[in-house]
């Protein structure tokens, strides 16, 4: 560590400059991780605040919960008890004269079952009426206020605002929660249909039926469109960075490793023992690697704060250590590759033998 | 006893058509007190002779006696070990740590010999005599080539060793510095009780010689 610290303060640009690179890399990677993450959230937060663990859909919708429709025979049989809901689903464009337009999924619920005592409401109430609804708070952000009246598709019939939730997008869109009949209304399709899924909180949950398939929730959760292109584009990306600054450091600990042979060999043949010099180089790696991930985390923070809110970053605890962890062994894996060459060098360098 | 003595030494590298003798047969004898000049050519064998009976690298045949122990089959870490304890190195060029300063060089031995060394009143006195304590916070590239062979001697010494090893040790001085220097290692072996081998093609310093070696094509022969 003494001359690894040393030889630091001494050379402050060239190990500036590694820092530098090691900072730009764990910022991206940390920036990177939290949109991943952020986007990710984004497309499961209404699930997740459901608690949901299996989803029952028509076995022709291709796993999308917007395409399906149960209608009352593939109903008959089900059992819908305490840990399950109807749910209907559609797409809708919210518009008020004197708010932004926004692209919205409608969710309708039914009052007595678990998924509308699940809403997380941070103003207003829950709907009670047909005429009410619960939004997101992505519409509160763009100016929506309770009371607002809403034109859904253009419908004329208008719904009120009442509450505004959290957690509450699915597929990266915001919720507008209204009741099942409303949803009725707005889709528009078969008389005799009844919902677009059943949502249960049982994993063991199973409806059978010859219309009817039930999913569980990690396999509906990839089947939603985007969802996991999205996420391994992410993970390529991130990986490959992890890969970069492995290289990266590897490819500078042994430039400097090779132009430091003869300062090696001058201190191989004064006896300085060989594990000396290897806890130096390893050492000396750490201190980079751990200062450059700590003016990146630093950075990022500040970048989480002036982003505005609108930004789906995600800048959780588990980001940091995984990325300051990731950043570290790399960089130790880095600085090992130069290790064979000094354990190799040959004191009598020191006097041109 | 002698404190460093070779027998019948031969460094050969290569082999067949490729084959160089350095050193052939060579039988040398040095004392605690004493200085030696090993003179000679570039291409003479002089450093491989220095290489050798520092442990730097092993002898194709031969005995290399430090204290009457046989340094010839010692294992890196050994041949590491006795450097550190018992030989000193002074180098032709850039031979202390470029990015520690001169009072940092001593601060390396310590952390890696614990114990041993030189006490602080006899550095304090060795710097004084060398003429380097103004020097002790600055870096060996703020030092002229004088400056920096100096402390390279202080860091030899400060290990204690009893065998100090210097290779060219005035190829970068002027005449004055090299009577200095010179007078230097003189007093370094009869004051510090080191036998003193110097390895250069510097016929100034055979003035302050107890013993002289002449090397030729590998092979030396005593002539003082």
């Amino acid at each position: 560590m003494f001359l690894a610290i040393k030889e630091i303060k001494r050379e402050k640009l060239r190990y500036g400059l590694i820092v530098l690179m090691i900072f730009l890399i764990s910022y991206l990677i940390f920036i990177l991780s939290s949109l991943s993450i952020g986007l990710a959230s984004e497309n499961t937060q209404a699930l997740e605040s459901w608690d949901a663990q299996a989803v029952v859909l028509n076995k022709n919708a291709n796993v999308s919960m917007n395409q399906s429709v149960l209608t009352k025979s593939d109903l008959k049989n089900a059992t819908i008890g305490k840990n399950e809901a109807l749910v209907g689903q559609t797409a809708v464009v919210v518009k008020n004269k004197k708010r932004p337009q926004i692209s919205a999924q409608f969710i309708g619920l039914k009052k007595n079952q678990f998924i509308y005592h699940a809403q997380e409401i941070i103003a207003g109430r829950k709907a009670k009426t047909k005429q009410e609804v619960v939004a997101d708070q992505t519409f509160k952000i763009k100016g929506y206020k309770l009371g607002d009246k809403l034109a859904l598709n253009g419908s004329k019939k208008k719904y009120m605002i009442v509450g505004f939730a959290k957690n509450a997008k699915i597929n990266i869109a915001p919720i507008v929660y209204g009741s099942l009949n409303s949803w009725k209304t707005l889709r528009q399709g078969m008389p005799d249909m009844q919902a677009s899924a059943i949502i249960s909180r049982n994993s063991n949950y199973k409806y059978h039926h010859a219309d009817s398939k039930t999913y569980p929730i990690k396999t509906f959760i990839n089947k939603l469109p985007g969802y996991t292109a999205q996420n391994m584009t992410f993970e390529l990306m991130i990986g490959f960075l992890f890969v970069i600054s492995l290289i990266i450091i590897a490819v500078f600990m042994y430039i400097l490793t090779m132009q430091k042979m003869h300062n090696f060999a001058v201190m191989r043949a004064q006896g300085i023992p060989s594990g000396t010099l290897v806890n130096a180089t390893v050492s000396q790696a750490v201190i980079l690697v751990v200062v450059g991930v700590v003016i990146g985390l630093a950075a990022m923070l500040l970048t989480a704060k002036a982003l505005p809110a609108a930004v789906p970053m995600s800048f959780t605890p588990a980001i940091m250590l995984s990325g300051a962890g990731g950043m570290l062994l790399t960089g130790i894996i880095g600085s090992l590759i130069p290790i064979r060459s000094i354990l190799k060098v040959d004191p009598a360098k020191a006097i041109g033998e | 006893m002698a404190v460093i003595e070779l027998k019948n030494v031969q460094k050969i590298y290569g082999k067949g058509a490729a084959e160089v003798k350095a050193l052939k047969n060579i039988n040398f004898t040095a004392n605690k007190g004493e200085v030696v000049l090993i003179m000679g050519p570039s291409g003479a064998g002089k450093s491989t002779f220095l290489t050798i009976a520092g442990s730097l690298q092993k002898p194709t045949s031969g005995e290399v006696l430090i204290n009457g122990q046989n340094i010839a089959h010692l294992t890196t870490k050994q041949s590491n070990h006795l450097r550190l304890n018992q030989i000193g190195f002074v180098l032709q060029a850039y031979n202390l740590v470029p990015f520690l300063t001169v009072k940092e060089q001593f601060e390396l031995v310590d952390r890696v010999k614990k114990q041993g060394n030189i006490d602080q009143a006899t550095l304090t006195k060795l710097l004084k005599q060398l003429g380097i304590t103004a020097l002790v916070n600055k870096y060996p590239g703020e030092l002229s080539g004088g400056q920096q062979q100096r402390v390279a001697i202080a860091r030899a010494l400060y290990a204690n060793p009893e065998i100090l090893l210097a290779d060219e040790p005035t190829a970068s001085l002027d005449s004055k510095n090299v009577d200095e220097v010179g007078q230097l290692f003189k007093n370094l072996a009869k004051n510090y009780d080191k036998a003193v081998l110097l390895v250069t093609h510097d016929p100034r310093l055979e003035q302050y010689a107890d013993h002289i070696y002449e090397m030729m094509d590998g092979e030396m022969t005593q002539t003082k």
